[in-house]
């Protein structure tokens, strides 16, 4: 994909190291930075909830796990021989024989009130996602956080919310289903800082998680809906994110399921944001 | 005479992405059958790399491997072929294995027991057949191999890429995986290699560090099969405690490159390969350093053309690619 795409920036967010062995993350970002040179961010983050469960995984200390995976990283893209006997990884002498050609920029994809410092201490970017009331908070704790190291200029906040162009009765209740997984997959943490209480969704993240999303977006209220999604015709989308740019966010990623058609969906809403 | 014997570079060995591109299309130009790019935890992204190398070609096939099923899992490997068949179609092949034990606990992962990894590594494969098979993706799955519990499983795979060189290391390994030159899977020689006309020193120190990669991965078993126990296993030590194979080089015999390694020269090649034919091997794979330089490529290209005339003139190997020789 970014072969076929030479202008534009690319990051993938996010990727985890309880997933994937710290040296694989750092190689592959190395190879994916020399084919996108300047153009490669690489995100991190934990995992969604369910799909570390599904995969067996546990991650007991995320905040340690993602603070460790960030040193280590630039440590063996400094070119180090690294042994590390952490609780996370476990590294003896080991040499990379492949180094990147320029820093390569790493965006936490974090959520709670810990994780959130974190990013704003070590990282040199955050990707954000949850309901606006949420990210309100969320975007103050980290800026505050990377201000206090004093790279609040350099440091960039990304949010990336499910985002559909509605055109027809049917495509609320795809929204539903698309915010019946978001809900699924968010802490409490988070569902307090944003107000939600855990009782709103306690049926739809059991659903979830005994059925299927489909019948957990059946309990899907229209003010959840609108919390956990932006969804709308193509102006309605647009003022969610300039909002979201007041509240200081400096990139917005479009993210699934856009609309149907795509690319229709897409263009419109970018239209819409150029002309407003 | 055996089937046709097919030719392969491999990549993905100490060099930076641009030039395994550039030497991957030099190889597809040349005419090599395949590019085999290769996945080891202290170097670039095999996946990633393979892409890249698919995007600048457009008919050489190419091998992703030895991809470690004790460092990805099943789907992981699953995802990653279905991926590349999704951007380029049918190109591409799988070699799994265990990996380099030394390597692995370098980055945390330490290798079972024997007896244990097999049944893992056959799982493995398994379970990636199966998610390619669901997903419409065809591909040939090769078993990377050198030391005797991953050879016994041999005949479960398509084909088997023996880390050996040496024609009676390669036999000894045919024989005890029970293959035959006339069915079964089929068995290739993935091996560091230096093909040349005239010898580069800094080049033949490469090999040399190559085959030293190789040596000290080689089972006590089947070091002592070939007597050469005493003359690798103690250094392994001294490997374990550096971070680099190079620092270590200087205790290495020489040797090591004429026992873990195709290096010679291009009049040597054809007895080599005939030998290689003789005992049913279908695919060589030239490592490093065979890559070194645009140059080293087109070197083993012309070894190859002029290998084959003398080896079977009646049905010389024909070159797919533009440049003549």
């Amino acid at each position: 994909m970014m072969l076929r795409i030479p202008d534009k920036k690319v990051g993938i967010g996010v990727t985890s190291p309880a997933v994937h062995n710290i040296t694989t993350i750092a190689r592959a970002a190395v190879t994916l930075s020399g084919i996108t040179p300047r153009r490669f961010r690489l995100g991190l983050g934990v995992g969604g909830l369910q799909d570390l469960s599904k995969l067996g995984v546990t991650s007991e200390r995320p905040v340690g796990m993602l603070r460790d995976a960030v040193r280590c990283l630039r440590r063996i893209w400094a070119g180090e021989t690294l042994t590390v006997e952490g609780e996370s990884f476990e590294l003896q002498r080991y040499f990379a024989r492949y180094q990147p050609r320029y820093r390569i920029p790493i965006y936490l994809g974090v959520r709670g009130p810990k994780l959130l410092r974190l990013a704003g201490r070590i990282a040199d970017g955050v990707l954000l996602s949850g309901p606006v009331s949420y990210l309100k908070k969320a975007i103050s704790m980290v800026r505050s956080e990377a201000a206090e190291r004093g790279t609040r200029s350099d440091f960039r906040v990304v949010v990336w919310t499910p985002t559909l162009v509605m055109r027809r009765k049917s495509d609320r209740g795809r929204a539903k289903v698309v915010a019946a997984t978001v809900i699924a997959d968010t802490p409490l943490p988070v569902l307090q800082m944003a107000g939600v209480s855990d009782d709103a969704v306690h049926i739809i993240k059991r659903l979830a998680r005994e059925s299927d999303y489909k019948t957990a977006s059946d309990h899907v209220t229209d003010v959840l809906l609108d919390s956990f999604t932006i969804s709308g015709n193509p102006e309605q989308i647009t003022e969610v994110f300039q909002s979201l740019e007041e509240l200081g966010a400096d990139e917005i990623v479009f993210g699934p399921p856009y609309g149907h058609p795509v690319l229709r969906s897409v263009n419109e809403v970018v239209e819409a944001w150029e002309s407003a | 005479m055996g089937k046709r014997l097919t030719f392969g570079l491999g990549v993905n060995a100490n060099e930076a992405l641009k030039e395994i591109v550039e030497k991957s299309a030099a190889a597809e130009a040349l005419g090599l059958d395949y590019v085999w790019v290769a996945d080891s935890p202290v170097q670039l992204y095999g996946p990633a790399v393979a892409s890249a190398v698919a995007s600048a070609t457009s008919k050489v096939r190419i091998g992703l491997g030895l991809m470690s099923a004790l460092l990805y899992t099943p789907e992981q490997i699953a995802r990653v072929m279905k991926s590349l068949w999704d951007a380029y179609g049918n190109r591409f092949e799988l070699c799994i294995g265990a990996g380099d034990k030394r390597q692995l606990r370098r980055v945390g992962v330490h290798m079972s027991p024997v007896e244990n990894l097999a049944p893992k590594i056959l799982g493995a494969k398994e379970r990636i057949q199966s998610i390619l098979h669901d997903t419409g993706v065809v591909t040939r799955i090769w078993l990377g191999a050198q030391g005797p519990a991953m050879l016994r499983l041999a005949r479960e795979f398509d084909g088997v890429l023996l880390n050996y060189s040496r024609p009676n290391m390669i036999r000894w390994a045919i024989k005890f995986a029970g293959l035959r030159k006339t069915r079964g899977p089929e068995m290739g020689v993935y091996a560091p290699a230096y093909v040349h006309f005239k010898p580069e020193s800094e080049i033949l120190e490469l090999a040399k560090a190559s085959s030293a990669v190789v040596a000290l991965g080689t089972s006590a078993r089947v070091l002592r099969q070939f007597e050469m126990y005493d003359k690798y296993y103690e250094i392994r030590k001294a490997a374990d405690m550096s971070p680099t194979v190079e620092a270590i080089l200087g205790e290495l015999p020489n040797e090591v490159v004429e026992d873990f390694s195709v290096t010679m020269t291009a009049t040597e090649l054809p007895s080599y390969l005939a030998q290689l034919e003789n005992l049913g091997v279908t695919h060589v794979v030239f490592g490093y350093p065979q890559n070194y330089s645009t140059k080293t490529v087109k070197d083993l290209a012309i070894a190859l053309r002029l290998a084959s005339r003398k080896m079977q003139p009646e049905r010389a190997w024909k070159s797919r690619g533009r440049h003549k020789t």
